[in-house]
């Protein structure tokens, strides 16, 4: 029996209450299991396969017989898929650095420097947090649309920074508490300066941290719907989400299609998860996310 | 090159919320050019902070620090070519040990191969040339001590500041590292200032020890001579193992002279420094390693409580008549069990005399002259 894992006092014997622990463990992850792999199987099974197999004799076939990538033809030949997924990946991509940096930028000010009305704004930092995208969406609307920005990459980065920052600077606040001070004066005492300090011990050492902060905000960025279709007008601008929900208005597009885009926005997120696992449970486990 | 260390009226205070904590109040002393000088007290004293100071992390509210001729109170602490070793050790985790034995030359834009050539004759000053190329996590704590050692090495410091590099270790590393570091003093020119707050490390290691008490300096003198000759209860009190023992007295006139009369003694005392005293309470400072069992002029019974075999002698903690605590130290105490009385002797060469205020007013050997002169 692994440590804190004893039930001193209970009623049931512990080697019952062991056994019923495992049988519960194994009946609720098969639970969460069968909720996320079946739409996702459905999901891929209704991708691949032409629409005419699927809906054959009347009824929806999700067992597999024959793969073909019809659907994706139909997505590159007949919509702007590709140009969907052009904007996201610039959107997702610059909100994610600025997030990342603001949140290493404050996150290193709050730690290391002394000022009056710190702690508030860290306060006003989290509080933000809570704000929930929509509540958000018409003040900001207002602001691009006063500054002439709607429409445009730039306004859209700033929206979902906007909703990325508070959680990630929160985050890098935490991470920079676990980084001794000691190293980097040790660095000033051999005469490194501060800005060098920097680069060549405080950012390796607070990896784990930042990686974790931008996985966040690219999530954030990713899957956004309501700052992408509220800022963006133009059907041209339109990410690859609001993109996607607007297929299924359409005649030619049928659910095969909707579910072939629906594969393509899995795959960053999905590279994203698989290659970066570790870094992204450390940087939570200090955050206190276990 | 060692520069010498001068301290003038130097006092930090920190401010946090309205209060204002006082950590060093007018510290004013001169550390020699080249010596192993340690900053010994109990925590709280300021002597990290003192150490900071003389770093360059932390920046004296009032006061001037110099090395040698050169004022370096608002010098950063980039400028000061001093090297530091850090209580939390502080090794790079990202960097091979050779990297981080390298980090300050590198810093400084010495080239690979100097800085190779450097880092390996470190390593072997320190046995450490097996783990160059390991990572700081793979290491045990006295090799990873040895590393932080090893980055001061290198830099070849006018100034070494060592923060209880040692306070994490076990009583065997220790002991080895000690060495280690007054070997690494002998072979550096540099000025080797050394925190603890463990009075042995302090007083076998150091050519001079500052003593702080709250703060402000209580005594800067070389080990012997705060053994032998403190200037105060405090510094009695906190120098030596167990600690000095107190018994109060008055000041009296006596038919011979002047005497301190304590609970079952009488200390002769030369007329001289005590006439305008009589009336007064004192405190007489007596080292437990002073009281034996075998002579002594004067007698004091002891009840022992316990007793702690230290090797090869035995320390008897114990009270005095009137209750006051009393520890003594002798190899004869293998047979005492505790609620033995135990009649120990001293001469009153050993002893210390303090005034109410905590000052010293003379030490033994003042008292051994005038008593010999007036036999009872």
């Amino acid at each position: 029996m692994a440590l804190g894992e004893g039930a001193a006092g209970s009623i049931v014997p512990q080697r019952l209450q062991a056994r019923l622990k495992r049988a519960a463990l194994v009946v609720v992850a098969a639970l969460v299991a069968v909720f996320v792999t079946v739409p996702v199987y459905v999901m891929v099974a209704v991708a691949v396969q032409s629409p005419t197999a699927v809906f054959s004799g009347g009824d929806v076939n999700l067992i597999v017989e024959s793969v073909t990538f019809r659907n994706f033809a139909v997505l590159f030949e007949e919509t702007n898929t590709v140009r969907y997924f052009f904007n996201s990946l610039v959107v997702t991509a610059s909100s994610t650095v600025l997030s990342t940096a603001l949140a290493v930028g404050a996150g290193y000010g709050l730690t290391r420097f002394e000022f009056t009305g710190k702690t508030l704004a860290a306060r006003v930092v989290l509080f933000a947090y809570m704000f929930s995208p929509i509540v958000l969406a018409i003040p900001l609307y207002v602001i691009f649309y006063t500054l002439g920005l709607l429409d445009s990459y730039f306004a859209l980065t700033m929206a979902l920074t906007a909703i990325s920052a508070p959680f990630t600077i929160w985050l890098m606040w935490q991470y920079f508490q676990t980084v001794p001070i000691a190293l980097e004066e040790s660095a000033w005492v051999r005469g490194a300066s501060r800005t060098r300090t920097i680069w060549e011990v405080v950012l390796p050492v607070a990896r784990p941290g930042y990686i974790s902060a931008a996985i966040f905000a690219f999530a954030v960025a990713w899957n956004d719907f309501t700052m992408s279709r509220v800022v963006m007008s133009s059907e041209e601008m339109y990410t690859i989400t609001v993109g996607a929900s607007l297929f299924l208005d359409r005649v030619s597009i049928g659910w095969g299609e909707t579910m072939a885009v629906s594969l393509l926005i899995c795959i960053p997120p999905f590279l994203i998860a698989v290659f970066l696992q570790n870094y992204l449970l450390q940087g939570f486990n200090v955050g206190g996310l276990e | 090159m060692a520069r010498p260390i001068h301290f003038d009226t130097v006092r930090k205070e920190y401010r946090t919320a309205g209060t204002t904590h006082v950590a060093v109040d007018g510290l004013s002393l001169s550390i020699p050019e080249g010596s192993f000088t340690t900053l010994v007290g109990p925590s709280g004293c300021g002597k990290t902070t003192t150490l900071r100071m003389i770093a360059g992390l932390e920046t004296p509210t009032d006061g001037q620090i110099a090395f040698g001729e050169e004022d370096v109170t608002d010098q950063s602490p980039q400028d000061r070519n001093c090297a530091m070793v850090f209580q939390s050790i502080a090794l790079y985790p990202h960097m091979s040990v050779r990297d981080n034995i390298g980090y300050g030359l590198k810093v400084q834009g010495v080239s690979k191969a100097d800085r190779d050539d450097r880092i390996d004759e470190a390593a072997e000053t320190l046995q450490i040339t097996e783990q160059l190329e390991k990572m700081p996590a793979e290491l045990s704590g006295g090799q990873q001590q040895r590393v932080a050692l090893g980055s001061a090495f290198v830099q070849d410091p006018d100034v070494l500041l060592l923060d209880e590099p040692m306070s994490d270790l076990d009583a065997k590393l220790k002991s080895e590292l000690r060495v280690e570091v007054q070997r690494l003093h002998q072979e550096l020119d540099a000025t080797v200032v050394y925190v603890t707050h463990d009075q042995t490390e302090a007083m076998t290691m150091s050519d001079q020890v500052i003593l702080l008490n709250e703060g402000r300096l209580a005594q800067f003198a070389p080990p012997g001579e705060l053994f032998d000759a403190p200037v105060s209860k405090y510094v009695a009190e906190f120098i030596g193992t167990p600690s000095t023992n107190m018994l109060s007295a008055t000041v009296e006139r006596t038919e011979e002279g002047i005497a301190l009369v304590g609970d079952g003694f009488e200390v002769t005392a030369p007329p001289d420094r005590f006439r305008d005293r009589v009336g007064e309470s004192v405190v007489l400072g007596i080292r437990p390693q002073y009281l034996s069992t075998d002579g002594g002029r004067y007698g004091l019974v002891v009840t022992a409580e316990v007793v702690e075999q230290l090797g090869t002698e035995f320390v008897v903690h114990g009270h005095g008549p009137d209750g006051t605590p009393i520890d003594a130290v002798s190899s004869a105490f293998g047979d005492v069990d505790p609620g033995d009385r135990l009649a120990v002797g001293f001469d009153a060469e050993d002893l210390f005399v303090f005034g109410d205020d905590g000052h010293t007013i003379c030490h033994g050997d003042a008292l051994a002259v005038d008593a010999r002169s007036q036999p009872r």
